[in-house]
């Protein structure tokens, strides 16, 4: 079982290389693996010896309990066997982190190290020269496999490693496997169709009036639902010029079937997810209680969710392709980026500590699974020992990299496009416009986000 | 003459007087940096494109053109805005009122009903208080199921694009505690024989009320009424927290839109377009109060 | 604008023997507001020993099954940092600036009541407007200038308002109580050799401790329970107060434990009821006196 689930990370990283058409140079892996701790340390101590006196380094992110204390723990590691080294830990919340840090960025007064969304990222590539090339200052990169690493989603812009890629993570759909069985449903099985979830809701809801078959809300219908869907049919919304892509006709379809899954009860009513707006739809009190049979999330927030019904049994749903897609839609790419600021004094030592953050088996082994599905081999094998990965992130992680699909452009990403979305989903919701208006009123304030 | 008047002057100030400056000094060092070049560079902003770490770009009237004909938000949050000061404000000042001409009278221990009654009052903007809203009031609340409990099925108030805006503002209306005991102390400060000869002449409590008790108590109600408006036109706290400005934009006052064009997006030009949109709606409001002011409110030395 | 504010010096008079004595259902009605209007802080208080189950779709005030760890739960706080850090930041804060508001506006009071000077009128007319200034207003450029004086992400954002007199309120509110302190007192003073500022602190500062007390008592309330300035100039959480704290308790990678999150709301709001009880007299009169804001 162990193995399998290995195997298939890997294939999933393998996959998203490919997918992403970029030649298999061949992994390095493996082989790479033993003598990573010494490489690491050899490049501490570089980093340090260069500077020669006390360094203090602040590094940002954003999480919750269990990423922040494995962090905190992997800094007090690296710390004391570098005493002269101090690192500031700045954790936060992902709510408005992103806006923060922009103004630093622009300020000069950004962290040093700087956790970063991967969607986020191309816009702060473009709008300045905020970031160092990790490369050039000793960051070891050969426990990641190549194909994976040199993909600019995971960090890689025009041969330059402005990042490092913190794991495998994408949409997912959690299922809590005892209540599918009881409504006689297979949200697991092969070649699963869009339709079928329509079926299955209906016939949930009518089984139990108070259950539905998806905690979703306008947040994660659009991030799970609509751009995925949009990709299927058209390949994409805006393509890489900035043009968009994504047709009237597609995008009515799109909200015709987010307007069925309201009006069978496949999901709970707009009016009632109200209260749980964007990422706190894991507060869901009926979601606590158990009276949903799955929720849309994403491979990174999968343990949360569990966690919050922990009688669950949870596996993770298959996820739908229509006929002739463009695209799998369901692009899976890393939760996250840490990348080293401009406003770094010692960008020696801040990749030192990402060497040892990403390379040092007790660094792996502390950090586990925190950042979602590890991005090396070594990691994701600790991890697995440890029983840190949950096999239904394993799982989730399969499926949504088996489909593949390229990341979301630039502009559908951003918070702009987002909201205008957000707004037409909870429209269609509230039943205050149809789909074709809703998809009419959408293009036309995409059309000036396009360039 | 003008040798007299300069004269006087020196007489009038005395070095002693001069050195109010020196008391002054902390006030007029903030009023300048933290008041009057706030408020003055603010106006120049709205009339320029300006983004944190970027160049200010003269765009003349551009943020309040794009603000009035192409934001989609903007018309709604207005009349938001007006909404939630309308059901606040009112709300609050007249339910102080009434309960605190319930309360003055011979009552025992009024000292602690002035304090219990005080208690919601102390949680004004507070975060823990909105919270606490929020979950009662949430589809599987205490209040939709105690009202399910009684028969009323189906009740939704902070998803319902009507109801939200109403229950948000009940929360500020619960903390009217503060009002109350303003206009408790203005009405015990009423003197009793005007009471006392409207009794002789036969008044009822009615006309008492209209003759005696509004005018008296008139410039404190004026009083209430202009600082809650002006505090409540403002309001970001418990729109932002409980609804995040929905359902549907509901709820999704100025000054969200001003928080998140300025403090997410850092469009600080247009960002300041909408704070004096805020402050011009602020100023007419209170403009419009003084005017009405006149036939109201009496003053002491004016009778 | 004056006169709204005339402090009145005669005390309340607690009996009032023209009005009829108070019944029975005058009692009745007034426990009745009063559970009202109490009933959510104390669903509150039993809510924070509540499970998830228990909170959502139940009527019953008390719990059936006391969950006391929520408290323990909720202490630990999230982002690494635990409740004693949060309430340190708070009062990191709050009483500094508390101090910093009320030495600031007893020396201006003073500058504005007991000197005569050129431009008093404008001055006055200036610190009068000041207080109809809303805050949204000012908020974009303050952010650019402590944006460059590097002070965002600190508690400087709140001190310095408070060290230069920022809000007008409370300099106004002392200035209307000494001008109901006789000139007499503190004339003869400073005709006896003191210094203006020996006068200040011997003759007329023990005067006016009661309306500096309601002062800071209030300052400390408003900056407690601020949200939108502590939302906006502190970003990192080693330096979030009580109230940017609380919101993250709900944040996307945290478990939803509503338990938990009520326990630390009513945490919160416990040094605000415990000053109130402390020191009720000083608010009540605070703001029957002077036309109080909140």
């Amino acid at each position: 079982m162990k193995k399998q689930a290995l195997s298939v990370v890997l294939a999933a990283a393998m996959t998203a290389a490919a997918l992403a058409g970029c030649g298999s140079a061949g992994s390095t892996g493996s082989s790479a693996a033993a003598t990573t701790a010494e490489a690491a340390a050899a490049a501490t101590e570089s980093g340090s010896d260069s500077t020669g006196e006390k360094v203090t380094l602040r590094f940002a992110w954003w999480g919750g309990d269990e990423r922040n204390a494995a962090t905190q723990k992997v800094i007090d590691q690296f710390t004391d066997a570098h005493p002269e080294v101090t690192i500031e830990a700045e954790p936060g919340s992902s709510d408005g982190y992103h806006d923060k840090l922009a103004t630093q960025l622009a300020s000069g007064t950004a962290p040093d190290i700087v956790q970063v969304d991967p969607e986020r990222m191309p816009t702060f590539v473009d709008s300045g020269d905020y970031f160092y090339d990790l490369k050039e200052y000793g960051a070891d990169t050969s426990l990641f496999d190549a194909n994976y690493i040199g993909l600019q989603i995971n960090g890689n812009y025009d041969g330059k490693q402005l990042g490092l890629p913190t794991g495998i993570a994408g949409p997912a759909i959690i299922v809590n496997k005892d209540l599918a069985d009881k409504f006689g449903i297979d949200l697991q099985k092969k070649d699963i169709t869009w339709e079928d979830w329509i079926e299955y809701g209906k016939k949930v809801h009518e089984a139990d009036p108070e259950t539905y078959l998806f905690c979703a809300n306008k947040e994660y219908l659009t991030n799970l639902f609509v751009y995925p869907l949009a990709k299927q049919y058209d390949g994409a919304v805006f393509d890489e010029d900035g043009k968009l892509v994504l047709s009237q006709e597609s995008l009515t379809k799109i909200f015709k079937y987010i307007k069925d899954l309201y009006d069978n009860n496949v999901i709970a009513p707009a009016s009632y997810t109200a209260s749980y707006i964007a990422d706190d739809l894991q507060s869901d009190a009926n979601w606590l209680a158990g009276k949903y049979v799955g929720a849309l999330c994403f491979i990174s927030t999968m343990d949360v969710m569990a966690a919050g019904y922990p009688d669950g049994n949870y596996v993770a749903a298959t996820l739908p392709v229509i006929k002739g897609a463009k695209d799998g839609g369901f692009a899976s790419n890393t939760p996250q980026l840490l990348a080293v600021t401009k406003s770094c004094k010692h960008p020696e030592t801040a990749a030192a500590f990402l060497n040892y953050f990403f390379n040092d088996k007790t660094a792996e082994e502390t950090l586990g699974a925190t950042r979602s599905v590890p991005p090396t081999e070594q990691a994701r094998k600790i991890c697995e020992e440890n029983g840190t990965l949950s096999k239904v992130v394993v799982d989730a992680a399969d499926i949504a990299t088996a489909i593949g699909g390229t990341p979301n452009d630039k502009i559908a990403s951003s918070d702009e496009a987002k909201t205008i979305v957000y707004d037409a989903v909870e429209a269609v919701g509230y039943s205050q416009m149809t789909p074709e208006d809703a998809a009419a009123d959408v293009l036309d304030q995409f059309s000036s986000l396009a360039k | 003459m003008k040798e007299t008047d300069s004269t006087r002057m020196k007489q009038h100030y005395s070095k002693r007087d001069y050195k109010a400056y020196l008391y002054l000094l902390p006030w007029l060092f903030g009023f300048f940096a933290l008041q009057l070049y706030p408020f003055i560079m603010s106006f120049i902003y709205s009339f320029n494109d300006y983004t944190v770490g970027g160049k200010m770009n003269f765009v003349g009237l551009g943020n309040y053109i794009q603000l009035m004909t192409k934001d989609r938000d903007f018309w709604n949050s207005l009349k938001v805005t007006i909404l939630f000061a309308l059901y606040t404000v009112p709300g609050k000042v007249i339910l102080a009122l009434l309960v605190a001409m319930f309360l003055n009278r011979n009552i025992r221990g009024i000292n602690l009903i002035r304090t219990v009654y005080y208690i919601p009052s102390l949680f004004g903007g507070s975060i823990a208080v909105a919270l606490l809203w929020r979950l009662m009031f949430m589809d599987n609340g205490i209040i939709v199921t105690a009202l399910s409990h009684l028969g009323l099925k189906n009740v939704t108030f902070l998803g319902s694009p009507r109801l939200a805006l109403p229950t948000i503002t009940a929360l500020e209306v619960w903390q009217f505690g503060s009002s109350m005991v303003m206009l408790l102390a203005a009405l015990k400060n009423v003197p009793k024989e005007l009471y006392e000869a409207a009794d002789i002449d036969g008044a009822n409590k009615f006309v008492e009320f209209f003759h005696i008790t509004l005018p008296q108590i008139s410039p404190i109600l004026f009083f209430a009424l202009l600082n809650q408006m002006i505090q409540e036109l403002q309001n970001f706290t418990t729109p932002y927290t409980i609804t995040n400005g929905g359902p549907r934009k509901a709820t999704n006052v100025l000054g969200i839109l001003l928080y998140k064009q300025g403090f997410s997006y850092f469009k600080m030009g247009y960002a300041s377009a909408i704070s004096w949109v805020e402050f011009t709606i602020i100023l007419l409001f209170t403009l419009v109060l003084f005017g009405t002011s006149k036939f109201w409110v009496h003053y002491a030395d004016e009778t | 604008m004056a006169n709204i504010f005339h402090r009145n010096n005669k005390k309340e008079n607690p009996d009032v023997p023209t009005q009829e004595k108070a019944g029975f259902f005058t009692y009745l009605i007034i426990v009745i507001i009063g559970l009202i209007l109490l009933y959510p802080i104390i669903w509150m208080f039993f809510a924070s020993f509540k499970s998830n189950n228990e909170i959502f779709g139940s009527t019953a005030l008390l719990p059936k099954e006391w969950h006391p760890e929520n408290y323990i739960k909720g202490w630990k706080g999230s982002a690494g940092y635990t409740y004693t850090k949060f309430f340190a930041n708070t009062f990191l804060m709050v009483i500094p600036t508390t101090l910093f508001t009320v030495i600031s506006s007893t020396l201006v009071a003073y500058g504005f009541t007991r000197f005569n000077f050129p431009h008093k009128k404008l001055l006055m007319t200036a610190l009068i407007a000041m207080m109809m200034l809303p805050n949204t207003v000012v908020i974009v450029p303050r952010y650019m200038l402590y944006n460059q004086f590097h002070w965002v992400d600190s508690y400087m954002p709140f001190y310095a308002p408070a060290l230069l007199c920022c809000n007008s309120f409370f300099p106004y509110m002392l200035i209307q109580f000494l001008r109901s302190v006789p000139k007499d007192l503190d004339e003869s003073a400073y005709i006896d050799g003191c210094g203006t500022f020996k006068t200040l602190t011997a003759i007329l500062l023990p005067l006016m401790k009661p309306a500096i007390f309601s002062a800071g008592l209030f300052q400390f309330l408003w900056t407690y329970n601020d949200y939108f300035n502590a939302l906006i100039f502190v970003n990192s959480v080693r330096k979030y107060p009580i109230s940017l704290a609380l919101r993250l308790s709900l944040d996307s990678e945290s478990v939803a434990d509503w338990g938990k999150v009520m326990a630390m709301a009513f945490v919160a709001v416990i040094p605000v009821m415990l000053l109130f009880f402390a020191c009720q007299k000083y608010f009540v009169e605070g703001i029957a006196t002077s036309g109080m804001k909140n």
